[in-house]
């Protein structure tokens, strides 16, 4: 008979960690630098990833970009993709796999390619933030090719409540806004135009005085 | 008004481009610059009393003049992170203004004779990088960046780096290793990166308020500048307030303004018919203080002897429709998410302050617990690797001491909730 | 490079004033000189800087605010320290309270228990309540995070040592940590298993019971068990370890920190193999050949066969002793053959006879580095050897002293090497053509003309004169670690003379912390030749009448001039070149008696007469470390079964043919050996004791009988054959190919099998992919293997492992080969 852990009450109190319970794979070898005899790597993400590398002292400092330019072409940072940028880097995939799952925004796991952050920290939850990603979350329904995250602080405090859709700032975002919104990500249009932070003037009155 | 440095025209169109921002009298701080010696300009920054912007308030000109001279590879770092719940200042600056802080960084740069300078920004800031690439590009174009910069034989390369999401790559060593493309543990100090830095150089590292300073510290010298605000806290200094309050948004003020001012002034107060409850004067770390504290000068001084900080400069108003409850755990859950794990203290007390919050919140914990919770935010505090823990620790704990009542009644709401209702689901 | 200077200082330290070098580390100068243990979890001096994460360590230093991390303060003079006041005791506690809350409290059936750093801090400075009542994490436990490694991420304090171990210490980076904060775990790539040489260590580095030995789990409670120090001989690098055993069996070998040998860390075969010691497969009473098969027979009846056959044999008998053989059992052996049998055929060595001139030169005490030595100098020249299959432990050494002093590392090897990610520069030279590389290196310091020879090299001149500049210009004090397979085959002779020219050259002779060290290709065998296991040399390197080498015996065996062979720890077909010459030999000569613990396939197929072996933990002896330290084995268990001294079968053999040696214990061997060899002077076993001394830094050195003297007038060096469609062949021998390996039930899945190393251009131009079977073949024989495709791999070039039971490469003779597809 075999248990599954998660009707376990005991279990069900702690928080459960994906990973924390995987065993290696023992028919596996070892995880060393990539062998670029034994890793085809795509020229272009090859061309980035080494263009990447001149800009530092040291090579190591473009882990972060590379694992950006993994992501953009593969939609995460796949087991494949993060070998393919250890050989051009000589680095192992474990290393840059310990950088991937440090960061919020370098995914680990298959997402939807629109990432839709909404802020719900402190000021943005004083101003609906939950009820927001609710509401968000409610209208996109479990849509495949989205990526929705209640995400800590994202700077935005003075559109609150706000989110990040493809990296455009928008806000301060109503609940009567979220259908529109949820069919612009959708449909991969500007995101509440009117509402886009780029546009926004200074709230400082004396500023712009003259 | 000499209050208004940073944010003059910030509004004014295309002020982000190179033409704008040299039109209006941009990079003259930088050629005159190059023709001083660099022990007077890091005198100047010295006496201009600027304190750092990015949260410890520390001299910046003392922190520059840290740096050993000699050949060795140096670096200047900009701490573009901005990460502290409550603050967008530096975001403001970068997409508005980008030059501004070029300029410092060059200036910066050749005043601690470091050839290499990095600025690392939040990942999340996807258009303002875009801005401060295409604004790095032009001043390379122009000269101002790049080799023998305006033929005073000085190198200044400048590099922008996209941080990936995490809180603690704004703490400067967690940052450091960040950018050296490692996970951004924070480091044991010292050595201190003035001395030991990014890639083991000595690293001056500042904040973006911090930097674009700079330019108008010389441009009105040291003196005017340190005269503006108040003892120990001279200058403007960027105020982003935010919560509720009627226009939340980013304020240029004279330090030493009267904090009612700027929260009824500049950003209108809370919403009609309510009142602040607490406030975080410096950002959601940073201790909170109760209307009674409203009119405390907003200077680095006035803040620390309240028991508080000046911080970020981030005001976070929390009115009195909120739940004190709520707003500590969505802070607890905050700094738990964001610790990098490295130390115990802050890896397992913040961890399990959030567990103890939640049975707050659901109403099973008693009063004894609020006493656990505040004996471990005193466990934390001063024991942890860097600041992260104490981050977390001193607001929850100054929560649970000024609202200790609040916190009591919500346990014996929720409890007395969860009774009924399981009366009632017993006799359905 | 200058070691560290050392000052005392005075500090205090709860109100006693304490002296102790400054800046040590306040946690260590507390318990080594002030008798206080301040507690610590992630400090680990071994692995590296200090990272104060676990804060275990807070004391109070008077005039800083913040309390301090113990391991991470260098102590100053005038420190004033305390470690018991209630401020401390207060975050002690509070520490292990945030540690225990999330740590099971499993200790009963944990396999730490008993000998965790935790339950130990906790016992000593834990609060002892617990107010945490929310419930702990759980996760399913114990998993496998290799096949010698159990991983209990419930146990896990996040101390991050294990993890830095592999970053900082192997740097293999392949255990990493995933996730952040409270959700940190240790895991590795996508699911691979943490499989690296030296992976073993981090069990014994972890402070919890959250990594554990999957050979050792639940074997024994520590009150079930005692330790017994010894020294590893499964490899030249003899690792100081300890055994841990219980009922007479080992079973766990623990580091024996030695910094001046092995720094604390051991591979993972030396941590394994004890398995070895006690399965069904190892000889444990004697064999002797009857009717083609192997029986057991009493020690009478095999003694007297052996006694009889060699008598028999009259003087037509030679010997060859493996690298196991400690120092009394190779000089036993030697007076067998010399003063019982008279025969000085007798060798130690497998690539012919070095004249002893050469053979005194390499070993000159001033012209001797030491394993310190790789640490500290300016430079450390890799040459001709691979050291993580030839002496793992320096490889980690080589690493330290390149990360944390700087040292430049220069790699001068035909295979590509695992340190090439570390060097400074590295020339890649025709496999054999190393006479050629070191002549041309000579030459390039010298400021002479390169081309001819870097081209004999199979190098080119560009990349000889780039590691040249680059050895002139890190700094004077150079090692030069160097493979003794440099010095094998025909031209072995010209090869040394090449070599020490280029000490000469970079003025190593007499210079502190420089000089050579060789690695030799058995584990003892530098002992074994200073004790006069060597056709052309007696005990100490003296002067003897001259015999076959090891390739001459082979020679004369096959052509029915020898009549029987003595082979002590050893299998030829194993350990010696030209394996089919080897295998005429055995089958020709009448009488083969062997020393063995397993039936390899030399002894299994032609021994007559096969005494049981002693494994390295049932031995007494002394042993010779590379860099000249006597070490001393000691017997950590009963010899199984019938297994007797080796040392007794040497002397009974001798006895019953007429000649007694006058050794009635292994002891009276060491000290006879000892008084007839000028340069030991003084080695006593007690001198030597458990961390081993160098003769070469003794005062007996001076005794040491002087060398040929560089410079040497070279010839030229013959030209590295050109492949012309075929490949250039070149041989290593894996650290995993070892019998013991293979008889470990644990590293069983570690015993390799025959890849075949090519280009990836060599690969396309011969239609073959990764992973491809292929044919080796030279001169009618052949071996097949997979094809590994390394892009590190020099066009021109393949490489075959050695000493395999099954498709070893020693069966094909180069210089050149073809590869086909199979």
């Amino acid at each position: 008979m075999t248990i599954d852990p998660t009707d376990i009450p005991r279990y069900a109190g702690g928080s459960r960690v994906p990973g924390w319970d995987d065993a290696a794979d023992l028919s596996k070898d070892p995880a060393g630098i990539p062998d670029p005899a034994q890793t085809p790597v795509p020229d272009d993400l090859r061309a980035e990833i080494e263009e990447l590398m001149t800009r530092y002292p040291e090579r190591r400092s473009a882990a972060i970009p590379a694992l950006y330019a993994v992501q953009n072409r593969y939609g995460w940072c796949t087991p494949q993709g993060v070998e393919q940028a250890a050989c051009v880097m000589r680095l192992t995939p474990g290393y840059l796999t310990a950088v991937a799952t440090f960061y919020d925004m370098l995914e680990t796991k298959p997402v939807g390619r629109n990432n839709v952050y909404v802020c719900t920290n402190i000021s943005c939850s004083l101003c609906g933030a939950d009820e927001l990603l609710a509401a968000l979350r409610e209208e996109l329904g479990e849509d495949p090719d989205v990526n929705l995250r209640g995400f800590e602080c994202l700077g935005a405090c003075d559109i609150a409540p706000m989110a990040s859709v493809n990296g455009e700032y928008v806000g301060p975002i109503t609940l009567d806004e979220v259908p529109e919104l949820a069919r612009q990500i959708r449909a991969g249009q500007e995101p509440l135009p009117a509402k886009q932070l780029r546009l926004r003037p200074s709230a400082d009155p004396k500023v712009n005085a003259g | 008004m000499t209050d208004i440095l940073l944010f003059k025209d910030i509004d004014e169109p295309d002020l982000h481009t190179l033409p704008v921002y040299e039109r209006r009298g941009g990079y003259h701080q930088l050629r005159a610059a190059l023709g001083t010696p660099r022990d007077q300009l890091i005198a100047s920054l010295k006496g201009s009393g600027l304190r750092g912007r990015g949260g410890a308030g520390f001299s910046m000109g003392m922190k520059a003049s840290f740096l050993p001279q000699g050949t060795m590879q140096k670096y200047v770092v900009v701490n573009a992170d901005e990460s502290e719940p409550g603050t967008f200042k530096d975001r403001e600056l970068m997409q508005k203004n980008p030059h501004q802080l070029i300029e410092g960084i060059v200036i910066a740069a050749y005043a601690v004779d470091a050839t290499k300078s990095f600025i690392y920004i939040r990942g999340e800031y996807v258009h303002q990088a875009d801005v401060l690439d295409a604004a790095i590009a032009e001043a390379y174009a122009a000269g101002h960046l790049g080799e023998n910069v305006h033929g005073s034989g000085f190198d200044c390369s400048l590099v922008l780096h996209r941080g990936a999401g995490a809180y603690i790559c704004g703490e400067e060593t967690g940052l450091l290793d960040s950018l050296e493309g490692k996970r951004g543990n924070p480091r044991l100090k010292p050595p201190f990166p003035a001395n030991q830095g990014l890639f083991q150089g000595p690293t001056l590292i500042n904040n973006v308020e911090t930097l674009s300073t700079i330019p108008h510290i010389l441009e009105l010298g040291f003196e005017t500048y340190a005269a503006i605000g108040v003892k120990n806290s001279s200058g403007t200094k960027l105020v982003s307030v935010s919560g509720n309050v009627r226009h939340p948004g980013n304020f240029e003020i004279e330090l030493g303004m009267k904090s009612r001012d700027i929260i009824y002034g500049l950003a209108g107060g809370p919403p009609e018919g309510r009142e602040v409850k607490f406030w975080f004067p410096g950002g959601s770390s940073s201790p909170v203080l109760t209307p009674d504290d409203l009119d405390l000068p907003y200077d680095f001084d006035s803040l620390a002897q309240s028991g508080s900080m000046l911080g970020s400069g981030a005001i976070i108003v929390v009115d009195d429709s909120q739940s004190v409850v709520d707003v500590c755990l969505k802070l607890a859950k905050f700094y738990a998410h964001e610790s990098c794990g490295k130390c115990t203290p802050c890896r397992e007390g913040t961890n399990w302050t959030v567990k103890m919050l939640r049975r707050v919140q659901d109403g099973t914990a008693t009063p004894m617990d609020l006493d656990i919770m505040a004996s471990v935010q005193e466990r934390i505090i001063g024991n942890c690797l860097c600041v992260l823990g104490d981050a977390m620790a001193m607001p929850v704990g100054s929560m649970i001491a000024k609202f200790r009542g609040e916190f009591e009644q919500h346990i014996e709401t929720a409890r007395a909730a969860n009774e009924a209702q399981a009366l009632s689901g017993a006799l359905a | 490079m200058p070691r560290p200077v050392v000052k005392e200082i005075t500090f205090t330290l709860n109100g006693r004033e304490v002296q102790a070098p400054e800046n040590m580390i306040l946690a260590d100068a507390a318990l080594q000189f002030g008798d206080v243990e301040i507690p610590v979890f992630c400090y680990e001096p071994k692995i590296g800087s200090p990272v104060g994460a676990c804060r275990m360590c807070l004391v109070e230093v008077e005039g800083l605010p913040k309390l301090q991390a113990g391991c991470a303060t260098p102590i100053k003079d005038g420190m004033v320290v305390h470690t018991d006041t209630p401020r401390v005791k207060e975050a002690q506690e509070a520490i292990l309270e945030f540690i225990l809350i999330n740590h099971p409290l499993d200790c009963p059936v944990c396999d730490k228990g008993g000998e965790c750093p935790l339950q130990d801090k906790s016992f000593g400075w834990g609060g002892g309540i617990s107010r945490m009542i929310e419930p702990k994490r759980h996760f399913e436990k114990p998993l496998a995070l290799s096949p010698l490694i159990a991983i209990d991420r419930e146990r896990c304090i996040l101390c991050y040592r294990c993890v830095r171990f592999s970053q900082e210490v192997s740097e293999d980076d392949q255990l990493i940590l995933q996730e952040r904060g409270a959700d940190t775990y240790v895991a590795t790539f996508d699911g691979h298993p943490y499989v690296a040489p030296f992976s073993g260590n981090i069990i014994e580095l972890c402070p919890v019971g959250a990594l554990t030995s999957r050979p050792y789990r639940f074997r024994a409670r520590p009150w079930d068990i005692e330790q017994s120090g010894s020294v590893c001989t499964l490899c030249p690098a003899q690792c100081n370890v300890s055994f841990t055993v219980r009922d007479d069996r080992v079973l766990r070998v623990l580091q024996r920190d030695n910094d001046e040998v092995d720094d604390g860390w051991l591979c993972d075969k030396g941590r394994f193999a004890y398995q070895a010691m006690h399965v069904d497969e190892r000889v444990t009473q004697p064999l002797l050949r009857d009717g083609g098969e192997l029986r057991p027979v009493s020690w009478e009846l095999a003694l007297d066969t052996a006694a009889k056959a060699l008598g028999r044999a009259g003087t037509k008998v030679a010997a060859l002793a493996g690298g196991e053989s400690t120092n009394e059992e190779g000089w036993l052996l030697q007076r067998l053959m010399r003063e019982a049998i008279g025969s000085p055929d007798i060798d130690s060595r497998a690539g012919g006879t070095l004249d002893i001139g050469l053979h005194r030169a390499l070993s000159d005490p001033r012209a001797q580095a030491s394993v310190v030595d790789l640490e500290f100098a300016h430079a450390v020249l890799v040459l001709d050897t691979e050291p993580v299959d030839d002496a793992p432990i320096l490889d980690l050494r080589l690493r330290k002293g390149a990360r944390r002093n700087a040292v430049k590392l220069f790699v001068a090897t035909s295979r590509p090497s695992s340190l090439d990610g570390r060097a400074t520069a590295i020339t890649r030279f025709a496999p054999g053509a190393g006479e050629a590389l070191v002549a041309a290196l000579d030459a390039a310091i010298a400021g002479r003309d390169i081309d001819a020879l870097a081209r004999a090299a199979g190098s080119t001149a560009a990349d000889v004169r780039a590691l040249a500049d680059g050895l002139k210009a890190a700094g004077e004090d150079v090692v030069i670690l160097w493979g003794e397979r440099l010095t094998h085959g025909p031209r072995g002779d010209h090869a040394a003379r090449a070599l020490l020219n280029l000490s000469a050259t970079l003025g190593l002779p007499g210079r502190d912390g420089a000089g050579l060290l060789q690695i030799p290709a058995a584990a003892n065998g530098r002992g074994l030749r200073e004790v006069g296991v060597l056709p052309n040399a007696g005990p100490g390197l003296s002067e003897t009448p001259a015999g076959r080498d090891a390739d001459a015996i082979a020679d004369a065996a096959a052509a029915g001039e020898i009549a029987a062979l003595y082979l002590l720890h050893t299998d030829p077909l194993l350990d010696q070149r030209r394996r089919q010459v080897w295998d005429a030999a055995l089958e020709k000569a009448s009488t083969v008696i062997a020393h063995a613990s397993f039936l390899t396939p030399g002894i299994r197929e032609h021994a007559t007469v096969v005494f049981p072996g002693e494994s390295h933990a049932e031995k007494e002896g002394t042993v010779v470390h590379p860099d000249g330290r006597l070490q001393r084995l000691r017997r950590a268990i009963g010899r199984p079964h019938e297994t007797r001294g080796e040392w007794q079968v040497l002397a009974d053999l001798s006895k019953r043919l007429g000649t007694d040696l006058g050794v009635l214990t292994s002891s009276m061997a060491t000290a006879k050996l000892v008084a007839q060899i000028p340069f030991y002077a003084g080695m006593t076993l007690d001198a030597i004791g458990g961390r081993g001394l160098r003769w070469p830094a003794a005062d007996g050195a001076a005794a040491f009988p002087s060398g040929a003297a560089a410079p040497f007038a070279l010839e030229s060096p013959p030209v590295a054959a050109e492949p012309n469609g075929r490949l250039r062949l070149g041989t290593f021998r894996s650290v995993w190919a070892a019998p013991e390996v293979e008889a470990s039930p644990a590293l069983h899945f570690l015993h390799p099998r025959q890849r075949v190393e090519l280009s990836p251009a060599d690969a396309e131009r011969l239609g073959i992919g990764q992973g491809t079977k292929v044919v080796v073949g030279s001169n009618g024989h052949s071996v097949s293997g997979v094809a590994e495709l390394r892009a590190a791999t020099p066009e021109g070039s393949v490489f075959l492992e050695s000493a395999l039971d099954a498709d070893s490469a020693g069966v094909l003779d180069g210089p050149l080969v073809e590869v086909r597809k199979a």
